[in-house]
């Protein structure tokens, strides 16, 4: 009893993994598409959302199994990046994420960690896929970073295949309040410092990080929050001489 | 003699007043990181690179070496008086320090750790000083072929000091050299995995990977383990700062050990403070008469590890200084540091830039000496400083290095990018990869795939040119030795013992 329980944890457990790989697997193509919602209210520069889809999914439903049917067929035809995205980086992970759900993952932290560090490695090898190879003996621009991507599939291909073989740790928890709260006041910051100066955004951003712990108080951040935005107002600008935006641009003008 | 003098030329430099100061402020920053725990050594120097901009290179340098070895004395304080190693340096010292602490010795074991300190940092100040001239008349004889199997040495040394799986730091090295390859192409110009991203045309700058993958991801980490740690153990008077004659003969040969151990440890690529101080607990505790003595207050267990830590701390310039090939993350940041002021690291800085390698050489001495004097009237202070909440000291990070980053370039993405790296970090550290690897992968990554291409070039496309030459043969030789000898079965067990001591 207790046995095929387990055994049916650890099936849905592969199966998620295995969405995961796959979710991961068009994870560019995702990203690039949020990005081009963007282009719509004119905030930056690329393709229209609708392109977006229509190229990728033409590239991974149809383009890329004609050129790979094709490069089998001797036929060496230049694929477009797109084409080359899903070949390169979409499909491997795919055929991962199919073999996930039938293995046995005895570490899951050393499986999963090789395979999204072979996503990586995947996608630095698309990604120097169009720079110039070797020309005679001498390096092109994209020689040694495609070798030292392949040296990074196989090495990451190594680690999976011990988190499939030896016993090990499984998945870390990972918490969201800390990262999210931190990440938010390193985006906040990096955005509100030209517009806004060094005084509001630091002040700000500390507070947006304070909510990071649950220890919080806000009198006491607030207080010292104040103390180290004034700390900084003065040291950079003054005392080493490094030019920034103190104030917000429309108090200035 | 021209070792004496040089090492007059380096003190005029170094009793300079702004020197002085640089060398005092570097040396107290240092001792501050070294006793807050939560923030590192390699954060601290990366998050201070834009400081420095300001000032003249001589002065730049030594402030940051201050903030290295003056980490070695912070540490080793909070270990003793309070049991939380602010360094990683330190983790040992906190087993026998504590102890002595709890019995009432808190004064001998932090006067022990002041001296071991200071005799070591001497004997590597020398030791920089001897070896730096016939090192670079070595490296001076290199070419691209040996630089290159240098460089692969080193990062295989770096492979076996790191801990943990073998095959994961080497993936780490892997990603660093990937990541270093964004940007422009030296040779050809043509832009790199940058996806047209103008803020990646020069590359990921060094300094925000660190403060990402060590600064932001440490937070992150520590946000993670969540409950506030207990601070306020132990905090009596301390009295009889001065050890017993029996103390200071009990110390004596676990000094010198250490610190012979230490430099060694530190000159080799890879190596550093970390493992010097594992491994002289591990000899003092294998050479001791009555080992159970250890883990209850040995002073052997104070002295061998501090003298270690800062011996390695200091002669790890040595690769850097002769070879330009720095040899951990932090001396991997002070390449970052010399190139900002426009001096590339190498062989020809001993002879283009002797104020600032012999300054630095000699301010080091100088540093310790101010440490030694400084440090123990002031350790109230430091340790009242530990008062100080989680709470309010992580977002001032956060924001301090928010600035930095900023500063550097003036560039709003950088600050994101680091950001960026610093999710990547927390997910390293999840996966039990060691982000050290990766930054001295990144730094070597320009210099290996130069160094491969002239090598390749001038041997007409043989592959065989790095097994032909002498030099270059014997180098790779060691490193495939090595890497063979760390898998063995035995060897790993070893190697992981001086890891794990800290945890029984």
């Amino acid at each position: 009893m207790a046995d095929t329980m387990g055994h049916s944890a650890t099936a849905t457990r592969n199966t998620s993994v295995a969405l995961g790989f796959c979710l991961l697997a068009i994870a560019p193509q995702i990203f690039e598409f949020i990005w081009s919602i963007g282009t719509i209210f004119g905030w930056g520069v690329g393709r229209g959302p609708a392109t977006v889809v229509i190229s990728h999914a033409t590239a991974l439903l149809v383009g890329a199994p004609g050129a790979l049917f094709g490069a089998l067929g001797g036929d060496t035809k230049k694929a477009s990046s797109d084409v080359m995205l899903a070949l390169i980086y979409s499909y491997p992970l795919f055929a991962v994420a199919i073999v996930t759900v039938f293995m046995t993952i005895r570490s899951a932290q050393d499986y999963v960690g090789g395979v999204i560090l072979m996503a990586l490695a995947l996608f630095a090898l698309w990604a120097s896929s169009d720079l110039q190879g070797m020309r005679g003996f001498s390096f092109g621009a994209g020689t040694a970073p495609r070798m030292f991507g392949g040296l990074l599939v196989a090495l990451s291909a190594g680690i999976a295949l011990t988190g499939l073989l030896a016993e090990g740790a499984a998945l870390a928890h990972y918490s969201w309040r800390g990262p999210m709260f931190v990440m938010a006041s390193i985006l906040f910051f990096a955005l509100a410092i030209r517009p806004l100066g060094l005084v509001v955004s630091a002040f700000v951003s500390f507070l947006i990080a304070a909510l990071g712990s649950h220890e919080t108080r806000w009198l006491e951040a607030a207080i010292v929050g104040a103390c180290l935005t004034l700390g900084c107002a003065l040291l950079f600008p003054y005392v080493l001489g490094l030019p920034m935006p103190m104030f917000p641009r429309f108090l200035i003008q | 003699m021209e070792l004496f003098a040089n090492l007059a030329h380096g003190f005029v430099v170094a009793f300079s007043p702004i020197n002085l100061l640089m060398c005092l402020i570097g040396a107290l920053v240092g001792t501050l990181v070294g006793v807050l725990p939560g923030i590192g050594t390699i954060a601290t120097v990366a998050m201070l690179l834009p400081i420095t901009f300001g000032l003249p290179p001589v002065g730049a340098l030594i402030m940051l070496a201050g903030i290295y070895y003056g980490a070695q004395y912070g540490g080793s304080t909070t270990s003793i008086l309070v049991n939380i190693p602010g360094e990683a340096t330190s983790v040992v010292t906190a087993i026998d320090g504590h102890q002595m602490a709890k019995q009432g010795r808190a004064g001998p074991a932090l006067a022990i750790a002041a001296i071991g300190s200071f005799f070591a940092g001497c004997v590597a100040t020398v030791l920089i000083a001897v070896l730096g001239a016939p090192l670079t008349k070595l490296a001076l004889a290199f070419g691209p072929a040996e630089y290159f199997s240098l460089m692969v040495l080193g990062l295989i040394f770096a492979v076996v000091l790191a801990k943990g799986s073998v095959l994961k730091a080497i993936a780490m090295i892997v990603f660093g050299l990937l990541l270093s390859m964004v940007g422009s192409d030296i040779e050809t110009g043509a832009s790199r995995m940058a996806f047209n991203i103008p803020e990646l045309a020069d590359g990921l700058g060094f300094a925000t990977v660190a403060m990402g993958v060590f600064g932001f991801a440490e937070i992150i980490r520590n946000l993670d383990a969540g409950a506030e740690m207990n601070r306020d153990l132990v905090q009596q008077k301390i009295t009889g700062l001065m050890p017993t004659r029996k103390d200071l003969v009990d110390s004596t040969p676990p000094i010198l050990r250490g610190t012979v151990l230490g430099s060694i440890l530190g000159i080799l690529p890879g190596g550093g403070a970390v493992i010097a101080s594992f491994a002289a607990y591990t000899l003092e505790k294998k050479l001791a008469k009555n080992p159970s003595r250890f883990g209850r207050g040995a002073i052997e267990g104070v002295a061998a590890p501090e003298s270690a830590n800062n011996a390695a701390a200091q002669t790890s310039f040595i690769p850097l200084l002769t070879l330009g090939i720095p040899p951990n993350a932090v001396m991997a940041l002070m390449v970052g540091a010399m190139t900002i002021h426009g001096i590339v690291p190498g062989p020809q800085v001993m002879q283009k830039q002797p104020d600032l390698v012999w300054g630095m050489i000699a301010s080091m001495w100088i540093g310790n000496l101010m440490l030694i004097i400084i440090n123990l009237p002031l350790v109230g202070i430091w340790v009242r400083l530990l008062r100080v909440p989680y709470r309010l000291m992580f977002p001032s990070i956060v924001i301090f290095c928010a600035i930095g980053i900023y500063s550097v370039n003036n560039a709003p993405v950088d600050v994101i990018l680091a950001g960026v790296f610093g999710l990547v970090g927390y997910w390293l550290i999840k996966h039990d990869f060691e982000p050290a690897p990766l930054l001295l992968g990144m730094v070597l990554g320009p210099l290996m795939e130069e160094n491969l291409r002239r090598a390749l070039l001038i041997s007409r496309g043989d592959w065989s040119v790095f097994l032909t030459r002498p030099l270059s043969a014997v180098l790779l030789a060691i490193a495939a030795g090595l890497l063979v000898l760390t898998v063995l079965p035995v060897l790993r067990a070893k190697r992981d013992e001086v890891f794990t001591e800290s945890e029984n």
